[in-house]
């Protein structure tokens, strides 16, 4: 079985690796995520999944990058201040859908690829679906004030 | 090809580039079903988003009730007591036979069987009757609930013997017609075949990995509720065309039944549920993976600690995984063969556009 902290160490991360609830987790620090993707690559870890948080006011986003090495669910939590972040895709085929949805959900900009169409959703405007807009009126469905403001 | 064929079952498009009757390339489009699901779950609270998620597949209603109420014991630090495990384990197991062969059928109908299309539904019928006598429905059981499940299996060895008939049915019938008939094989085998290095590539998971050659399954590799306890094999086979799909499958339809057949005759006594109906979920975020009849499903649960609703619910489907490659398997194949190649993956695309 290979080694967590064979993964962490060869990409310099001095942060140990933390399990939490269902997840071992690596916080990957200055590490790239285009990196990361390559590190999985070479162990042969799969892909799974990209799930976007959107972080109170003007903070930005958190996406977590999730892949199985061995049956062991591995999460790396990204902050993004802005709204961009690289793509994975040229790496990591599996990736394509997910960029697209989060693209298309909240608006973030996975750079360094090209968008087919929107994925789920016709229409001309990412964003509008998973993501707070200020100033958007707010319907009788959205959730309370406050609830998303979720810390790991 | 779509959004609406007679060869696919639920809306989705390919679009494909022929030259003469042969594929040269394709396109997917999906999104026709799409719910907003995500961010429904946000606006409901802790049991409203139970009976929500349940309405994400109608076939693996159970799977994703499942998934998401680990994941929200996780956060709420609660256990399910082992019968309700194993009843997990019941239900898991027979939604996968009620979707395996359900998928038999419809795979049968694109075949050009039509008799074998009959003979699947009415074992279909057979698998939810059990489904009914546990949980009083046939589809949206409504049996998890968080620390457990809603209704106790009352005679399990009674339900041993529904299984030992329609494992003997599968034996004697479906499985040997699918693995032996002349129209079985010339409609599958060495049609559109994903390759392992490209299963890889795209990540796919349950039984068109496994068709692929791809090792993998959570109930052995990551267990889950009383899949711990079980004995079982995870069938795999190497040629990763549609006939090989249908091998796995047939042969996880008699390990299912010997998982049922374990599961009912060692469920232990007890309570079903840690009977609690007022939870204080911690904040952070949970995540829970579970192997439904089409491969892994992930749900990320997050919460503010205080508040009656998720701060955000991701589904991950195993649908969403699968269908890249479907672009790769219609590469070379008769135009005539897409149908069947799109439903060999077994796809779900309302699990899929949520």
């Amino acid at each position: 079985m290979i080694s967590l902290e064979a993964i962490s160490e060869k990409q310099g991360i001095t942060e140990s690796w933390t399990e939490s609830r269902g997840t071992h987790w690596l916080n990957p620090g200055a590490v790239s995520v285009r990196d990361l993707a390559k590190s999985m690559n070479q162990v042969q870890a799969r892909f799974i999944t990209i799930t976007a948080y959107q972080l109170p006011g003007a903070e930005g986003f958190r996406l977590e990058y999730h892949w199985d090495l061995q049956g062991r669910l591995l999460g790396f939590p990204f902050v993004i201040a802005g709204n961009s972040i690289e793509s994975i895709f040229d790496l990591c085929e599996a990736a394509d859908w997910i960029e697209r949805e989060v693209h298309e959900g909240f608006a973030v900009n996975f750079t360094g690829r090209e968008y087919e169409p929107l994925l789920l959703r016709a229409g001309d405007k990412p964003g509008v679906n998973l993501r707070d807009v200020p100033g958007s009126t707010a319907g009788p469905s959205t959730p309370p004030q406050g609830q998303k403001e979720v810390a790991k | 090809m779509g959004p609406y064929h007679p060869g696919l079952e639920e809306p989705y498009k390919l679009d494909m580039i022929c030259e003469g009757e042969t594929v040269q390339d394709a396109e997917l489009h999906i999104g026709f079903n799409f719910r907003g699901i995500e961010h429904l779950a946000e606006t409901r609270n802790y049991f409203q988003v139970i009976a929500l998620m349940e309405r994400v597949c109608g076939i693996c209603s159970f799977i994703h009730t499942l998934t998401l109420c680990q994941a929200m014991e996780q956060l709420a630090g609660l256990e399910a007591p082992p019968r309700a495990q194993y009843i997990r384990v019941v239900m898991a197991e027979l939604e996968r036979l009620h979707s395996h062969v359900l998928w038999a059928g419809i795979a049968a109908k694109l075949m050009g069987f039509k008799t074998m299309f009959m003979t699947c539904f009415a074992l279909r019928e057979k698998v939810m009757d059990v489904l009914q006598a546990i949980s009083g429905n046939r589809v949206n059981y409504s049996m998890n609930c968080v620390g457990g499940v809603n209704r106790d299996v009352e005679d399990p060895i009674a339900l041993v013997a529904m299984i030992d008939d329609l494992e003997r049915e599968m034996m004697r019938k479906v499985i040997p017609i699918f693995t032996t008939s002349s129209t079985a094989r010339s409609r599958c085998a060495g049609i559109g075949v994903l390759t392992p290095e490209k299963a890889i590539s795209c990540a796919v998971v349950g039984p068109t990995a496994r068709a692929s050659g791809i090792n993998q399954d959570l109930r052995r590799d990551a267990p889950y509720a009383a899949y711990g306890e079980m004995s079982f094999e995870v069938p795999v086979e190497q040629a990763g065309d549609v006939r090989a799909r249908l091998f796995v499958r047939a042969l996880e339809i008699i390990e299912s039944c010997r998982i049922l057949r374990q599961a009912l005759e060692k469920m232990p006594p007890g309570e079903i549920s840690t009977g609690a109906d007022k939870f204080s979920f911690a904040t952070g975020t949970a995540t829970s993976r579970v192997e439904a009849p089409r491969g892994e499903v992930m749900y990320s649960v997050s919460w503010k600690e205080g508040s009656r609703n998720p701060a955000r619910v991701h589904v991950r489907t195993p649908t969403y995984a699968n269908m890249p490659a479907v672009r790769w398997m219609v590469r070379g194949a008769r135009l005539a063969d897409t149908p069947l190649i799109q439903a060999s993956i077994d796809p779900c695309y309302s699990c899929t556009d949520r």
